[in-house]
């Protein structure tokens, strides 16, 4: 049982760029390759001054839902570097790219590394069909509220508790394959993929639960764990390596996802979606992380309802197993749900959006039991500004939720937080 | 407006949708009956730019044999194409004010697309006729210089709910206005790239 090591991701994207090249029908011309000049690279950055109330964040030990530390009922405004982004795209020909993300995250816990480094495979599209293929480490295409090689956020600050989820704990490393159908007014996406190294995918969000941040887990490192008290305290290590493959050798047991997409000839569009890290729950590695056997299913809708108004809502309900079956349970075994609703529309040069969601967990396992259930509610409203390559948002998020396993820490079973933060984003 | 002087006064269009409010880049072609008609000029150069991820201008009305350059002021490269029967091509990956350009030998509506960007869309009406113009802001074309004759008045636009996504009427001679009420569909939505 190993961790994967950077060695075997640059082996598994060789492999992919020489797959790509020989599916591109031959060696690139010159003039199709274009690896360091200017324009192969983007730095963004997002500066920020946040004040937020409340609880100690999940990212600095505490238990708060919101990646910012509150200051009990301290509201006071601070400045953070909130990431920085070295985005490369190479062209190894017209039709084979790479995008690898180097980010920097500061905030309450600073740490570098990279978040994507994936090779895209795009010929020419037909008049009917077109194909495009993927491989590497980058997020599967689940979120409705992220953008860019950056993943940056569209339309407020910090993603929904579904996609913030998909950020930390749900980017492994796949081979990926799209199919296009243009039938008369009708498009239809199909995309299938086999994954791995995610096998460690529902940690986080059974011990912490549901949470909004816009951090992003980079390669090889880890995320804390809020403190876990009872039997688990001894069989599971304070941490989880979200980019981790458990099994003896890389891709034994890989796992898959799956997305149908169809947009009709209405301004509508509807998205399924079902992934299935396929890990092992009775495996663990030497640092006593276990493998995490976490299915979920997601739909999805983006709608124009006119006047520039859209609509966007994503629903996600999944089921996380892990350890060995005691009394015909394994030790955990939690179902998640959240759902989120967010309406944008443009007033002249700013664009606002509301978002509302709910979440909750649900534990059935014969040591995590229902005391680590939860449940909240979430409200965020956001305005955006652009000045060219300067964008400018404001947002104030507010966040409740109730766990009884709280209060064996010596917390209330009810946390809220609310923080009012400035971004301004930088792109050059 | 692609006519040149002949012999008469303005002759205006406006196109308003169902609710009544104007439609902007519908394109208005006047054929005038019998020897009225005549060839437009041919070639000239244009420019359809690729800026915000997006083409400018969504509609460009030329005349049949003319060059359109295709400037990409993205960061992002470009990849340009079309499969209509008017004029297939494909632009491979262009970068940053880099540009390339297509010469446009017959007549008919280019719609243009991204390899990459899907949301990308604009249209080319390639025209054969001296005639040709597309509505402004208040859904208002004018064309000057109209023959006093019978003439065919078609109003095209890519999301109009209508055979070839065009309707037509024949005017009388002498008429120097037309109003048009037309039914359109709304843009399709985007796909994401991934």
């Amino acid at each position: 049982m190993t961790r994967l090591g950077s060695r075997a991701i640059l082996r598994a994207l060789s492999s992919a760029a020489a797959a790509c090249a020989l599916g591109s029908g031959g060696p690139a011309a010159a003039s199709d390759l274009n690896l360091f000049s200017p324009d192969s690279f983007e730095l963004t950055a997002i500066l920020r001054a946040t004040a937020t109330d409340g609880p100690r964040s999940w990212v600095d030990g505490g238990l708060g839902k919101l990646a910012t530390n509150g200051g009990g009922g301290d509201f006071r405004i601070r400045p953070k570097l909130g990431e920085a982004n070295l985005v490369w795209t190479p062209q190894f020909g017209w039709a084979v790219s790479g995008t690898f993300v180097g980010t920097v995250q500061g905030g309450e816990r600073f740490e570098a590394g990279m978040s994507q480094a994936f090779l895209t495979y795009r010929p020419m599209r037909g008049k009917t069909l077109a194909f495009s293929a993927r491989a590497g480490l980058m997020w599967p295409p689940v979120s409705l509220e992220h953008e860019g090689a950056d993943w940056h956020v569209r339309d407020t600050a910090t993603p929904s508790a579904i996609n913030s989820w998909i950020g930390e704990e749900v980017r492994p490393l796949a081979l990926e394959g799209n199919v296009t159908a243009t039938l008369g007014r009708h498009r239809l996406t199909a995309t299938a993929a086999v994954m791995a190294a995610n096998d460690t995918s529902g940690t986080l969000l059974t011990f912490r639960g549901w949470a909004l941040h816009d951090r992003k887990t980079l390669g090889f490192r880890r995320q804390p764990l809020p403190p876990i008290d009872g039997d688990l305290e001894h069989m599971q290590a304070p941490f989880t390596h979200p980019l981790v493959d458990l099994h003896g050798g890389f891709a034994h047991r890989p796992g898959y996802y799956a997305k149908l997409a169809w947009r009709p000839p209405v301004p509508v569009r509807i998205e399924l979606f079902r992934y299935d890290n396929r890990a092992n729950p009775e495996v663990k590695n030497e640092d006593m992380e276990w493998g995490w056997r976490t299915r979920f299913n997601d739909a999805a809708l983006v709608a124009d309802i006119g006047g520039s108004t859209e609509i966007r809502m994503q629903a996600l309900s999944g089921r996380t197993k892990m350890g060995f079956p005691r009394d015909g349970r394994r030790w955990v075994d939690m179902r998640f749900r959240s759902a989120f609703v967010l309406v944008s529309r443009p007033f002249g040069d700013v664009g606002l959006a509301a978002r509302a969601e709910l979440f909750d967990t649900s534990n059935r396992g014969s040591i995590a039991d229902d005391e680590y259930d939860e449940t909240g509610w979430a409200a965020t409203l956001a305005a955006k500004r652009e000045w060219g390559d300067v964008t400018g948002v404001l947002e104030l998020i507010h966040v409740s939720s109730s766990r009884e396993q709280f209060e064996e820490l010596g917390l209330e079973t009810k946390q809220q937080q609310t923080r009012l933060q400035a971004d301004l984003r930088l792109r050059w | 407006m692609l006519a040149s002087p002949l012999c008469a006064a303005p002759f205006t269009v406006r196109v308003v949708d169902s609710s009544g409010k104007p439609v902007r880049d519908a394109v208005v072609t006047v054929r005038p009956a019998g020897n009225a008609a005549k060839a437009p000029r041919q070639g000239g150069h244009f420019v359809v730019s690729q800026k915000n991820m997006q083409f400018h201008p969504f509609v460009t009305v030329i005349p049949v044999g003319a060059n359109v350059s295709f400037p990409n002021f993205d960061s992002s490269k470009h990849h340009v194409y079309s499969f209509s029967p008017a004029k297939q091509f494909e632009l491979k990956l262009f970068a940053r004010d880099q540009s390339r350009s297509v010469h446009f030998d017959k007549p008919g509506v280019v719609a243009l697309g991204c390899n990459i960007h899907d949301q990308m869309t604009a249209f080319i009406v390639v025209t054969d006729s001296a005639w040709t113009a597309k509505t402004n802001g208040h859904g208002v074309a004018s064309l000057g210089d109209i023959p006093n004759a019978r003439a065919k008045v078609t109003v095209w636009h890519p999301y109009m709910r209508a055979p070839g996504n065009a309707v037509s009427r024949v005017i009388a001679p002498g008429d120097r206005g037309e109003g048009f009420k037309v039914a359109l569909r709304p843009p399709p939505m985007a796909m994401p790239d991934y």
